[in-house]
């Protein structure tokens, strides 16, 4: 498949906007001012795009209901927190393709009428600002963005907001508060972002990925695009790919993918011939995989029916040699670590868990601590504020239930069953 | 004064004055190397907000620094997969070499330590930031090298 | 019509609202701890988590909204686990340490443990630990127990403003925290005790002497701070006040107090207090028994009388004395004596404001609801701070400006630093300017009604300022465009004007200048007043010119009908006021003075003329519950019972009445009323009061305005303005004002001294309660950092401060949003007060005092 997303990315320059022209960069914005905003809308609700963010909303619908709100301004936020563990696969477009994303967000913004923009970048990828930073001057300066973008009358202003350290400020309504310059806490929802979001106006919020998806969209209209991939939730997907395997990276293929394919082909197999063991398919938040479930393709639709999710798409492999218990509290620890404090179950179970896995762990397991931990874990899903506990839950049940033995070892031998 | 023109140019970005409260942190913390009182006090006024909200929201974030720091700060991951790649060994030896425990701070002042969770670098784990300097493919041996052109 | 089924219950709404709220119309509890009525909703504990038919997850009920046709359970077993397991996780940190924690017995966890609760915990690490603070010397907080329901926080910040206290870090690291971490430095309304569940943030004051069932009787009272009126209770046991809290659905504050009122109260147990009568023997105070003080003031006054008439004698009424003791004392004095020489401390603003603003737009003028402020759409507040002279008015300004409104501040923002859309701040006293060219300019963008003659009238009389004028005053006319357009486009303004614009300047040309604002943008005036019942002195006739009801004494028709009911000669020539008084007591005309319930030395600038003209007085009666100033230079000293300990009733700046009950059943000294009226019972009178309620009953025998109005109507709440009564109508109409075509000179270079009115003080009362001290425990002088960095002084560092009258070192604090060329420094701390540095004229056409010799010297005292 030819590479829409990470096209160019070997070039250089590819984040200077004139390499980014040259390779056909920004025709697509061209394209799209010729359009009526609901034009765009629709033809975006044909393409079938499914937010890459994680949650994988219909991405058309959600403009439709921002655009429907007579509110104005209205805000288009980018979620470019990429804060899941084991994901990193909106990286390379900031870094490399910056000028994709810009291209993307402007579009979008006319599409809803949409006057500011910010770019929700975390704290961590200090160089995407510098580059991203850089891009908007160049977008500034070829009247790609401002009151008047290439004389067509259309306003868009954008800018870059740092985040500083705060998993939970990838949800997006946390992503709002932050960006209002508070303590980045879920709100309630409804009402909803779209109807009220940052300043209380109608906001749009989207993975950098989803926006980078716009411009191709609008270059080969709706219909092309939904012939990608899967066509139940179609077009290209970033997948990264890490630990134990022996070409880790990023890669762009169609959705739908099998797990397996990208596993043993692209990323080149086990690292060291060793014995695959266990699979997070989507980030560290959804539910672990056997071997025997990576047939599975990847994508919205398949995965849920193995018993996990798409996520943001970030596969992590575990050989043999790697301890389960361990990998469990780590992830827990991090839930733990990024909890925003807001609800009961969340606060305090996390760490609740943690704990009984740290002693687990560290070989002073008791009997008795695996149904206490699945209990925890019961008593936070379903029952948090926001999907952060969910998740923390649901890496402590599916880890369990996938590896119950290795858990029972630990208990019984005080030590892991890799030794 | 640099601080407030800084202050005054975040504040166009933002349609009101709490907007501009995280980059403003981030240029207190510039200004001050961490962030004290007194610099949440900075911010508060050139922000005309109350500085306990100040204080709230930037406690909230884990980039933001409480205490004194040393010259250069490592950000090193020890999330999933960089753990499952070794990065627990450099821990112990950043603590071995340096005297460094995760929090804290070698007594010379040169360097100090946090722990991070994902930094977004699994396919080149273990992976750090020194400073803004993105290093990953750390071993131990990679690790002190970089280090050591810190001074 | 929304419907919906709740547990198998049908639920009719007329309004949308929460299931929580549906199920509460039901009479389904649902149990809650992060949800507090008034507060926005937070969804954070998740205790209130109900199962809804087609909701895949458990929803909580304080955060839904109920939906016509929906179906909730609240009882199941699936609810039941959950809600246990919440309790569980807030157990996991939450130390079980309740039979030390003050909160037992009141604690809402305590409670849902008990009746939803697991039976233990299987939780087997080792708790999170905090220790206590204690680096505040009124609020304790015990992170450890806090369950992070954040109810303090948006209490904070959502209703009070006050923005003192956060969350600080995340998780389970959140701790709720005041900026420094330690000390609160904030307005200490104490509003986060009340809506904290569980023993996490605690008064000291009542620290482990507290518990909800020590609580013998509570009694429901007003606050005697100041004049908006809280409604408060009263938990007493063994005659000790040993909490004062606010409730919800209660009075106009309904569930909010400020410092005053929360933790004020101790000043009635003051050592100070006054135990026994005594009488001046050669320059000494000697106790004597009642008897003995009784029969020397009923002696000297028939004595005094008979030699010099009933004009040689006056009374001073007290803002802090119920209507039933002022009305006693303005009885004495009117009735049994036959003099109209009756006046108060009113007298220093609040009375000649009201009385200037009734004579144009008739009687009630201000009496607006306090309530409907934050309903209004903008709000022109100008010469005082709301939020420190009658703080729970400035909750309700502040409440308007969060809800849209815009507010306009002419002077230093004070309170309303965040809340105000923008501040105007004049020159020192230069508002007659701004004010001027305000109405100047609105009133010819703007028809007037034509319906007040003789205000338009004035109004066009009116000089204009030229933009030199403007520039004198620091103001430009871009401001001004601003305020007019501002002003214009408010539909629903209120008008909030202090003591500030009142005493300095020309005091009558101000008062028509926002009477002239008011008429041409219907606004709502409110005067802010300093005392829990200046409205009341005035009502109840302690004026030299009207009597009770608001009835001008040269009415002959009003003085009859009095004398008919009374059968009491009523005396007919308009008495002395206050300032008045002191000159006839100093050039021998005022032979003796009953005051009441005031510290005249300390409450009046030009000290040294009060000392003077007291001094020369044959007989001073002052009746109060501290030995002050005044009271040691007094003949005879009568120890009066305090608020808290004798019952009656208030009227507020709204002129709302409410009731004040007796809390405390023993006092030190006597009710005034009850002093009052032995001491009128020497004097000939026959009429025998036994209680306040007697005194009530004549009140509304005589007075019109209240006429009808029982104590029964009063405790249910019916005694907002007009009452069943009649208020005056048909007298108001011509009125004077000074300087209607000239306009101020500004002196730019002076250094002003003004009055420091902190929040956390009213003058010699709030003085004696230990818990205000330790806020704010010394003098301080408040100065501009531009004007501190002028004479070399820092925060903390001491200055003299001079002016003719006195000299005295004092410590000076930074105040940020204080004006350029003015200091300010509080009437609070004896010798080191306000007044005692300044003097006053007095304004003829009003009556009203303007501070005079206010401009200071000050230099950096060398350590
Ligand atoms: C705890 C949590 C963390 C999240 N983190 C991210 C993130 O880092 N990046 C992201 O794009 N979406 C993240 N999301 C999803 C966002 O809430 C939101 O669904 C997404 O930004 C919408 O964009 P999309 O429709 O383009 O996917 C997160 C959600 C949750 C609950
Ligand atoms: S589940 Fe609760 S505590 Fe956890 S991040 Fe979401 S809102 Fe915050
Ligand atoms: S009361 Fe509903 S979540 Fe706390």
């Amino acid at each position: 498949m030819e590479k829409v997303l990470l096209k160019n990315i070997d070039n250089p320059d590819s984040a200077r906007i004139e390499a980014y022209e040259k390779s056909g960069g920004y025709s697509g914005l061209k394209k799209a001012f010729e359009m009526e905003p609901k034009a765009i809308i629709e033809e975006v609700k044909r393409s079938g795009l499914r937010g890459r963010g994680g949650a994988g909303f219909p991405t058309g619908m959600k403009w439709d209901f921002a655009s429907r709100d007579p509110k104005f301004p209205k805000y288009l936020l980018c979620n470019a927190d990429e804060g899941e563990p084991g994901t990193f696969k909106d990286r390379p477009l900031l870094e490399k393709r910056p000028h994709l994303l810009i291209e993307g967000m402007i579009i979008s913004a006319y599409a809803l009428k949409a006057e500011y923009g910010y770019i929700y970048l975390r704290g961590e990828y200090p160089h995407a600002k510098v580059v991203l930073e850089e891009a908007i001057k160049e977008a500034y300066e070829r009247g790609y963005l401002g009151d008047n973008i290439l004389g067509k009358g259309v306003k868009f202003h954008l800018s870059v907001h740092q985040g500083a350290g705060a998993y939970i400020c990838g949800e997006e309504t946390a992503l709002i508060e932050s960006i209002e310059g508070k303590r980045g806490q879920p709100r309630i929802k409804p009402p909803f972002p779209v109807n009220v979001g940052a300043w209380g106006m109608p906001t749009v919020v989207n993975n950098v990925e989803t926006l980078s998806n716009i411009p191709y969209i609008i270059e080969i209209g709706g219909e092309a695009y939904s012939q990608i991939g899967n066509p139940e939730c179609p077009g290209p997907k970033l997948f990264s790919i890490s630990c134990c395997v022996e070409k880790p990276g990023v890669y762009e293929l169609p959705m739908g993918t099998p797990l397996k394919e990208i596993i043993y082909e692209h990323a080149g197999g086990i690292k060291g011939g060793r014995q695959l063991k266990a699979v997070i398919p989507g980030g560290i938040s959804t539910p672990v995989l056997t071997p025997d479930k990576i047939d599975c393709p990847m994508d919205f639709v398949n995965l849920p029916k193995v018993g996990s999710m798409l996520g943001s798409g970030a596969i992590m492999v575990f050989d043999d040699t790697v301890c389960m218990v361990k990998v469990c509290w780590r992830a827990i620890k991090f839930f733990e670590h990024e909890s925003c404090g807001k609800c009961t179950p969340c606060r305090e179970g996390t760490g609740w868990m943690r704990s009984i896995l740290e002693r687990i762990e560290g070989g002073f397991g008791r009997e008795g601590d695996i149904e206490l931990l699945q209990d925890v874990a019961m008593s936070i899903a379903g029952k948090t504020f926001c999907p952060l506990g969910d998740g923390a839950a649901n890496v402590v049940l599916s880890f369990i239930r996938s590896f119950t033995e290795e858990f029972d070892y630990h208990i019984k031998n005080k030590k892991c069953i890799t030794q | 004064m640099e601080f407030l023109k800084e202050i005054e140019e975040i504040l166009n970005r933002y349609p009101d004055r709490q907007g501009a409260l995280l980059p403003s942190l981030y240029v207190a913390q510039k200004e001050y190397g961490w962030l004290s009182q007194e610099s949440y006090e900075a911010v508060a006024q050139a922000l005309n907000l109350p500085p306990a909200t100040v204080k709230g929201v930037a406690t909230f974030y884990a980039m933001y620094k409480h205490k004194p720091m040393g010259r250069h700060l490592i950000q090193l991951c020890t999330n999933v997969a960089c753990m499952v790649m070794g990065a627990e060994r450099l821990v112990d030896l950043l603590k071995n070499k340096y005297g460094l425990e995760p929090g804290g701070t070698t007594e010379d002042g040169r360097f100090s330590l946090v722990i991070m969770e994902c930094i977004g670098a699994c396919d080149k784990a273990p992976a750090m930031l020194v400073d803004t300097d993105f290093h990953a493919d750390l071993n131990e041996k990679r690790i002190i090298e970089i280090l050591e052109s810190y001074k | 019509m929304i419907k919906l089924t709740i547990d198998g219950k049908e639920v009719e709404l007329e309004k949308p609202v929460t299931v929580l709220e549906a199920a509460k119309k039901a009479g389904i509890r649902i149990p809650t701890l992060c949800y507090f009525e008034g507060l926005s909703p937070f969804g954070g504990c998740r205790l209130c988590l109900v199962e809804v038919e087609k909701l895949p997850k458990l929803q909580t009920a304080c955060t839904l909204m109920a939906a016509d046709g929906m179906v909730v359970r609240t009882e199941t077993e699936q609810i039941k686990a959950a809600r246990r397991a919440m309790l569980e996780f807030l157990l996991i940190n939450h130390p079980l340490d309740c039979p030390y924690c003050d909160k037992a017995g009141e604690c809402e966890l305590q409670d849902l443990v008990a009746k939803y609760g697991p039976e233990a915990g299987r939780f087997a690490e080792g708790k999170r630990q905090h220790p206590e603070n204690f680096d505040d010397p009124i609020i304790v907080r015990n992170m450890e127990r806090c369950v992070l329901c954040t109810r303090c926080i948006r209490m904070c910040n959502d209703l009070q403003g006050a923005y003192a206290i956060t969350v600080t870090g995340r998780g389970s690291h959140s701790f709720v925290e005041p900026f420094s971490g330690g000390k609160y430095n904030c307005e200490y309304c104490g509003n986060c005790l009340t809506v904290c569940p569980v023993g996490a943030i605690m008064s000291r004051l009542h620290r482990h002497s507290y518990r909800p069932w020590f609580v013998e009787k509570e009694v429901e009272t007003t606050c005697g701070y100041c004049g908006v009126g809280c409604s408060l209770i009263l938990q007493m046991r063994e005659e000790r006040i040993i909490r004062t809290i606010p409730r919800v659905g209660l009075g106009l504050n309904n569930g909010l107090l400020c410092v005053r009122g929360r933790f004020g109260y101790d000043f009635v147990e003051s050592r100070d207090r006054l135990s026994t009568p005594m009488i001046n023997v050669n320059g000494e105070l000697r106790p004597v028994s009642w008897q003995e003080a009784y029969e020397f003031v009923i002696r000297r006054l028939k004595e005094i009388k008979e030699t010099h008439g009933p004009t040689a004698i006056g009374g001073i009424a007290s803002g802090r004395c119920t209507n039933e003791d002022n009305y006693m004392l303005q009885r004495l004095m009117r009735f049994v004596i036959g003099t109209n020489n009756i006046d108060s401390t009113a007298r220093l603003y609040y009375a000649p404001a009201v009385a200037y603003l009734e004579q144009i737009f008739g009687q009630g003028i201000t009496a607006n609801l306090i309530p409907g402020i934050a309903n209004s759409d903008g709000a022109l507040v100008i010469g005082g701070d709301p939020t420190t002279i009658n703080p729970i008015l400035g909750l309700q300004i502040r409440a308007l400006w969060r809800s849209g409104g815009k507010v306009i501040v002419v002077g230093a923002p004070g309170g309303l630093k965040r809340f105000a859309s923008y501040e105007v701040v004049p020159r020192p006293f230069a508002e007659e300017i701004v004010l001027s060219a305000v109405v100047s300019r609105l009133v010819k963008e703007k028809e007037l009604k034509g319906e007040l003659t003789h205000l338009e009238e004035k109004i066009k009389g009116l000089k204009e300022p030229a933009e030199g004028d403007l520039q004198a005053a620091g103001v430009s006319a871009e401001t001004i465009d601003r305020m007019v357009t501002d002003l214009k486009a408010m539909e629903t303004p209120v008008i909030v004007i202090g003591p500030e614009l009142l005493q300095h300047g020309r005091p009558s040309k101000n008062l028509f200048l926002t009477a002239a604002l008011a008429y041409a943008i219907n606004a709502r005036m409110f005067v802010l007043s300093e005392r829990p019942n200046y409205q009341g002195v005035i009502d109840m006739g302690c004026l030299p010119d009207m009597l009770p009801g608001g009835r001008p004494i040269d009415f002959e028709m009003f003085r009859h009908k009095i004398e008919e009911t009374l059968g009491k000669e009523v005396p007919q020539n308009k008495g002395l006021n206050l300032f008045e008084m002191i000159d006839a007591a100093a050039d021998g005309r005022l032979k003796a003075l009953y005051v009441m319930g005031e510290d005249l030395l300390f409450s009046l600038p030009g000290r040294e003329k009060t000392r003077k003209a007291l001094e020369g007085l044959d007989l001073l009666i002052v009746q109060d519950i501290y030995l002050t100033e005044t009271a040691k230079m007094a003949d005879v000293v009568l120890p009066a019972a305090s608020w808290s300990e004798k019952d009656g009733t208030f009227t507020n700046l709204e002129r709302r009445i409410q009731r004040v009950r007796a809390g405390r059943t023993i006092s030190s000294g006597r009710p005034d009323w009850q002093i009052v009226s032995e001491i009128a019972r020497g004097l000939g009178d026959d009429k025998v009061f036994s209680s306040a309620h007697d005194v009530w009953e004549e009140v509304i025998h005589i007075s019109p305005l209240h006429a009808g109005l029982s104590y029964e109507d009063i405790s249910e709440g019916k005694a907002i303005w007009p009452y069943h009564g009649e208020p005056l109508r048909g007298v108001e109409g011509e009125f004077d004002v000074e300087g209607l075509d000239s306009l101020p000179k500004v002196d730019t270079d002076a250094i002003i001294l003004n009055m420091h009115r902190p929040l956390y003080h009213s003058g010699s009362t709030s003085r004696r309660s230990k818990a205000l001290i330790s806020i704010f425990p010394e003098p301080v002088l408040m100065m501009n950092p531009s004007d501190a960095k002028g004479i070399g002084v820092e925060e903390g560092e001491k200055v003299r401060l001079a002016t003719s009258n006195a000299s005295i070192e004092v410590k000076v604090k930074i105040d940020r949003d204080l004006q350029q060329g003015v200091v300010s420094l509080s009437n609070t701390f004896e010798g080191v007060n306000f007044m005692r540095f300044v003097d006053y004229t007095v304004e003829p056409t009003t009556g009203s005092m303007v501070i005079t010799n206010n401009s200071v010297k000050l230099e950096k005292v060398k350590e």
